[in-house]
Parts: C-alpha cells; structure tokens; sequence
C-alpha cells in the first residue's frame, strides 16, 4: 500500500515538473563589447505584476568595496546595506534608472549595522560612497523575474520566460545599455554587441 | 679678523634661507597609501595634502588604518620572519614585514607668478653704477619633483622619507624633507593607555599646530619663517641677536608624543639639534676629531653649532562638539548623509626653549692676543594655537611670541663697543645684558570647502618685529621686507584650490604685502622715517600632482 502512494506521488511530480519545462522557454546568448559585471533582463510585460520577493537582498560594504559589485533584483525587493568594516561608511545614489529626482542618501552606519530600502522603480542603481569616491556598486532592479548575470564569457541564460514577444535589455558596466525585441517560443537567442 | 664669524655667516646664509623659505612648502599627500589600500586620496584628504579626521587617525596610528588594518590592506606586507619567531626570541629575530609593494610616491609642481608694477621701485636699491636686478612681471616657474615614501614594518614601527630631487628645474638642490622612524603606541610596554606613548628619531617638522610642510598654501606663514636677527645699526640702538632658528626648517634630534589628532588631548616633547647660526658642516673637516661615521674626516659631518639641545613642547586638547557621546569618539562624525570631520574646538600652546650661540674674535686676558669668545643667548619661542570646525568651514590660527637674550659686546675699558663691528671697533672681552630681541605675531585663516573639489582660502599673516624695521634703515638684504614702515607687517592671502582629481590640484594665491618704503628721509627732530609708502603684490597661481 505504500509503495503504491509513493509511486503516484513521483509520478505526480514528474508530470508537474515536466508542465513547468514545457511551460518556460530560455533566452541565452551572448554579450560582446566591454567586460565587468553584466545584467540581461527582460523589460516590463504589459498588464502583468509581480508579487514583491520576501527575501531580502544584503549589499555589503567590505575591505573598502561593495560586496557584491554588481546585483540585480526584482523591483519591489528589499535591500540591506550592511557595513562590515571597521570604517564608516555611506551608501548613496545620485539617480535610480538615470532620473536625478530619484537620488538618494543613506546616511552613515558603523560596523555590523544594517539600513534597508525597497525598490520599487525599476531602472539601474549607481551605489556611491561619499567618503571612499573609489567605491562603487551597482544594483539593477528588473521590472520582470525573469533575468540572469552573464558568466565571465558574455554567456547568459534566462530560464522559465514565458512564450511571448518581449524586449531584453543588457546592461553592462562601463558600457551604453541595450535593447533587443525577442520572440519567445521555447527557445530563443538574443545576441548583444555593446558599445561605450 | 675683527669680524665677528657669526656676522659672517648670517650675511652669507640669510640671502639662501630666505630664497628657500620664499618659495612654496613642501607639500606631500602619499599615493602610496592609495596603492596599497586601493583607495582614494579623500579617504584621508580634504584639498590634499589637508587631512580630514580620518587622515590624522591614519596618521596618529603610524600610517595604518586605526582598525582592522589587516584586512583593509589589499596589497599584503612581505613577512620577514614567521610571526612565530616571536616565541623563540632572543634566540631570533624579532619579525617585521616590509610593504608588498614599494610605498613611493612622486609630486611635481609648476607656477606661474605675477609681480605688481611697483617692484620697479626698488631700482634705486642698486649700488652706484650697477645695474639693478630685473624683476619681470609675469613668470614661469618649475617647482619640486619630489619623492617620498611612508609606511609601516608591520609591528607598530612607522616610517617617513620625503626628499626634493629636483628643485626650480635645477635637477638638483633639493633636499631631505623630513626622514623619521616612528615607533607608536610604545606605553603598551609600560602598561600605558593606548597611544599614550609614542617615539620618534630622526629628522622632521616639529609637531607645530598647524603644518608647514605639509599644508595646502602655496606660500608659507610669515611667522614661521621668522628667524630673529637683531639690528646691527647705530642709528636707533643695538642689537647682538642673530639667531637663524625658524619653525619652517625640519629639526633633528628625538620626540615623545601621545593622544590623537582627531579628538582628546596631544602632546609632545621634542630634544632637538641647535644650528641658530646656520653653520653647515655637512663633513667632518678636522683631522684631529675622529667621525664616528667617516674616521679622522669626512662622515656626514654635524648639524649642530652647539653641545646645547633645543627643547621644544606643544600640547593640545580637542573637544568635539557633537551632543551624542558615542558619535563624538568616533574617528569622525556620523553625519545625515555619510560621515564627516567633526565640529570641534582645538585649543593648544607650544614653547620651545634653547640657546643661540655666537662666536666672536675676543681680546685675550692679557690684552694683546686674540682669543675666541663665544656667547650663548637664551632664547625662548611661545604660542597658543586655535582651530574650530564647523561642517565645511575650518577657522584656525596661532600667535606666537619670541624673545632672545641680548648680549652686547664689551670692550676691555667696560664700555659697549657700537655695532656693526669695524676696524676701528676695539676687541670684546666679555657681553654684557642688553634689551632682549623680541618679536611676535601669527596668522588666521579660514578655509572653506565650497564643493568638495573647490576649496577657498583666506589669510592673515602678521609679524611685528622691531628688529625688522630698524634692520631696514640699513637697507640689509636677505629679507623681502626691505623696508618695512612700521613694525607690524601683515599680508593677506585669499586664494582658491580647484581639486582637477583627488591628486591633481590647481591653485590660486594672491598677495596683498604689507607697505614698503626704500625712501628714507631725516625729520625735523633728527629721526629717520621711511617714506613714499608703495605695495608690492604678488599673484601665484600653480599646478600640482602626485601619483
């Protein structure tokens, strides 16, 4: 009798993991031009929300860097900005998504503290120190969950988007953000060149 | 042979010192500190070299991070032995490290100077029949290439080198800056605070209140660059000072100093070498002395002219002001948008005490031979310092008083023999106490960081000196106030710094001098008085680096 319900409940799962696969189709390619920290994401869907992710994102302030230097998250998310050095620190950002009215100042926190802030405008946040001008980290909000980090190689992946025509930016530091109209059904690749 | 030696060296050092006290102060921020933690000059820096709060616990800490230095270091130190070795020692070598990386740093300047119409006035200075020096109007000037280089070895042993390789485009003339080993926090050994205690030996700035050597004006304050030489005139009574001590020249010898620069109290003992007649010997010349360093000659010679150490003391208390407790500890303060120099109050004092020594052709006890004299003149340099805070403002200033013995020569009969010495002038054979030389004065200045790259400047120097403006009946050279109408001369600076990047600087200064005269006449009561009252003003603008 219980090796018969553990049978169906495999099964079960199976068939559902198997309906998420057939569901989500994959944008991959490649991102030339430039080199450092690389986000691909795919721009707002019309008409479509996103629940606000529970989970908090922490940026941390460590041996006098950003940690990690670049992230990308899901608008709506929380992010602590934690300092871990025996330094103070400060976390500001002169624009969200290139629009100056939306610069911010965090302040000043010592060792160990944490500040938190949601964003909910997606768009590229520039993270400044003002006592350390070296410092630099940048966070992009997404306005969809569907996104990735390219590898070292320029390679992206971008899991479980939906059958449908989108626009995938790719924003790379150092370089001019661009945008490319992608189809969707399974598969599709969207290639990028960038430029400074 | 009647010429006192001293005279001799104060004639011919004067016209040098005040060349080399004229131009711009070295003026140091270290890249090398910026290499080795991968950070930028203003995480130390406010208008290089000026530190913040920061700069100066990184400074106090001997040129480390005051916590956590370890793992702020992205550039890892060499170890020269083990740490371990510390448990077998004496039977090893205590292990130091040396920087991963050479900690050098390089600084090069230039300037563009403009002199106001009236330096023609001077012309009628020249002596009979000789052409009179031609001052230009406008002036390019290459300033210092220098080196320097600072660190740590590690185990709380700090060290500074700075030197100018290069000097006025000369390729040369240069010199050792300030070149030290610091050992911090030395009082652990006696179970002392923290920082209570630390030692340093070599060659440096004497902790002044406010750096000349290291400070952001292109020219240096008048008051440490006064030295106090007495008149040597029989017009309006006589002096038998001269005494080339300045703060602006680096002093060698040994210093105790303690507490921080950024909150509490500082202070600091100094046993320094005297050179108050500015005799250089660079070399051991006497067959007869062994060098300690070169044998019967040679070695790198003396700095002092005397056995007599100099003593020079400061203290300080800083109260930072900010209302909560925990904030006002800190390194700096936690301001609304990230942290900041605190606002506080600096009040301070300095005293050096040392004797100036003069030498002299004396007539022997039987009065026939010759015989050297050498007198020793106390003298005595005071001060009481301030410096206020205020977000971007930073207002400081100092006034300082200087007083030396005056001795006059005497002559066998126990008459004063008038000064200048002539041939005619009879052999001292003993000084006698006179009115003391004194002079005094200070300065003001406010600095205002109106962008973060844009600092402006406003200045005040005064120095009041009576031996100035008798020196100046007499038309003597080696100062730039040659004829000074009164005994108080003040300037005032104004000037800005454009921050091109945290280690590219370009600078405004203009000088407005106090009045001079070269037009000397007789009043009615037989008084001499300087007349025809004319400026000389200077604009210096210049551009700097370091990387």
């Amino acid at each position: 009798m219980f090796t018969t319900y553990s049978h169906f409940v495999k099964t079960v799962l199976v068939l559902l993991a198997g309906s998420v696969i057939a569901y989500g189709g994959c944008v991959s390619g490649k991102i030339s031009g430039g080199k450092g920290a690389t986000v691909v994401y795919i721009e707002a869907i019309p008409g479509k929300t996103f629940p606000a992710p529970a989970k908090h994102i922490v940026m941390d302030q460590k041996s006098l860097l950003f940690q990690p230097h670049a992230t990308v998250v899901l608008v709506g998310t929380t992010v602590d900005f934690l300092n871990s050095d025996n330094v103070q620190h400060n976390i500001f950002w002169p624009s969200l998504a290139g629009n100056k009215k939306l610069s911010h100042n965090m302040g000043t926190w010592p060792k160990g503290e944490i500040r938190s802030f949601k964003f909910d405008t997606p768009g590229l946040v520039p993270l400044l120190c003002n006592v350390h001008p070296e410092m630099s980290g940048f966070i992009v909000v997404a306005p969809t969950p569907y996104y990735a980090e390219a590898d070292a190689s320029g390679g992206y992946k971008i899991d479980n988007v939906p059958d449908g025509s989108y626009t995938v930016t790719v924003w790379r530091e150092g370089m001019k953000a661009q945008s490319e109209p992608v189809a969707v059904a399974g598969d599709a690749t969207a290639d990028f060149t960038l430029t400074k | 042979m009647r010429l006192c030696i001293a005279r001799f060296f104060v004639a011919v050092s004067i016209p040098l010192v005040a060349t080399f006290s004229l131009v711009a102060p070295s003026a140091y921020a270290i890249p090398a500190f910026s290499r080795q933690y991968q950070t930028s000059c203003s995480t130390c820096h406010v208008d290089f070299p000026k530190l913040n709060d920061f700069g100066k616990a990184f400074k106090d800490a001997g040129f480390k991070f005051p916590k956590d230095d370890e793992t702020l270091l992205k550039v890892p130190h060499v170890l020269l032995g083990a740490p371990a070795q510390k448990e077998v020692w004496p039977n090893s070598i205590w292990p130091g490290s040396i920087p991963g990386l050479p900690p050098i740093g390089l600084r090069m300047n230039t300037f563009f100077q403009v002199t106001s119409g009236s330096r023609d006035r001077f012309n009628p200075l020249a002596p009979n029949n000789a052409v009179p020096q031609f001052i230009p109007a406008t002036d390019f000037q290459t300033g210092f290439f220098s080196i320097f280089t600072a660190g740590n070895f590690g185990s709380d042993i700090a060290f500074w080198v700075d030197d100018d390789i290069s000097v006025g485009g000369s390729n040369a003339a240069g010199g050792l800056g300030d070149g030290y080993l610091k050992l911090v926090n030395i009082g652990r050994v006696f179970h002392l605070p923290t920082d209570a205690l630390h030692f340093r030996a070599g060659q440096f700035e004497l902790d002044l209140p406010f750096t000349q050597a290291r400070g952001i004006n292109l020219s240096p304050y008048d008051i440490y660059s006064q030295s106090n030489i007495g008149a040597i005139n029989a017009l309006t009574g006589q002096q038998n000072v001269a005494n080339q001590f300045t703060f602006a020249g680096a002093a060698r010898g040994l210093e105790l100093s303690g507490g921080h620069m950024y909150g509490g109290y500082h202070y600091s003992v100094a046993v320094i070498d005297q050179n108050t007649s500015g005799i250089n010997q660079p070399a051991n010349t006497s067959p007869f002395v062994p060098s300690a360093t070169g044998g019967s000659s040679g070695g790198v010679g003396f700095a002092s002219d005397t056995s007599a150490k100099a003593l020079y003391t400061r203290f300080s208390y800083r109260f930072n002001l900010e209302r909560d407790e925990a904030n006002r500890k800190e390194i700096q303060a936690a301001g609304p948008t990230g942290p900041r120099d605190h606002t506080y109050l600096n009040l301070g004092g300095f005293y050096l005490r040392g004797n100036s020594r003069q030498a002299f052709i004396g007539a022997a006890a039987n009065g026939t031979d010759t015989t050297s004299l050498t007198v020793h003149e106390p003298y005595y340099r005071a001060g009481g310092d301030f410096s206020f805070n205020y977000r971007k403002l930073n207002v400081y200033g100092l006034y300082m008083w200087a007083r030396d013995n005056n001795l006059l020569p005497v002559d066998a009969d126990g008459n004063v023999i008038l000064l200048p010495f002539s041939d005619a002038s009879p052999l001292p054979v003993r000084f006698v106490s006179s009115v003391p030389a004194k002079f005094s004065g200070g300065f003001v200045q406010a600095d205002y960081l109106a962008l973060p790259w844009t600092m402006l400047i406003m200045r005040w120097d005064g120095v009041n000196s009576s031996a100035d403006r008798i020196n100046g009946f007499t038309l003597a050279s080696g100062t730039p106030y040659f004829a000074p109408l009164r005994s108080t001369r003040t300037r005032f600076t104004p000037g800005v710094q454009f921050l091109i990047h945290p280690n590219i600087k370009a600078d405004f200064e203009y000088q407005f001098r106090p009045q001079q005269s070269v037009d000397v006449a007789t009043s009615a009561t037989n008084l001499q008085a300087a007349q025809n009252a004319f400026r000389v003003q200077t604009a210096l603008f210049g551009l700097e680096f370091v990387y």
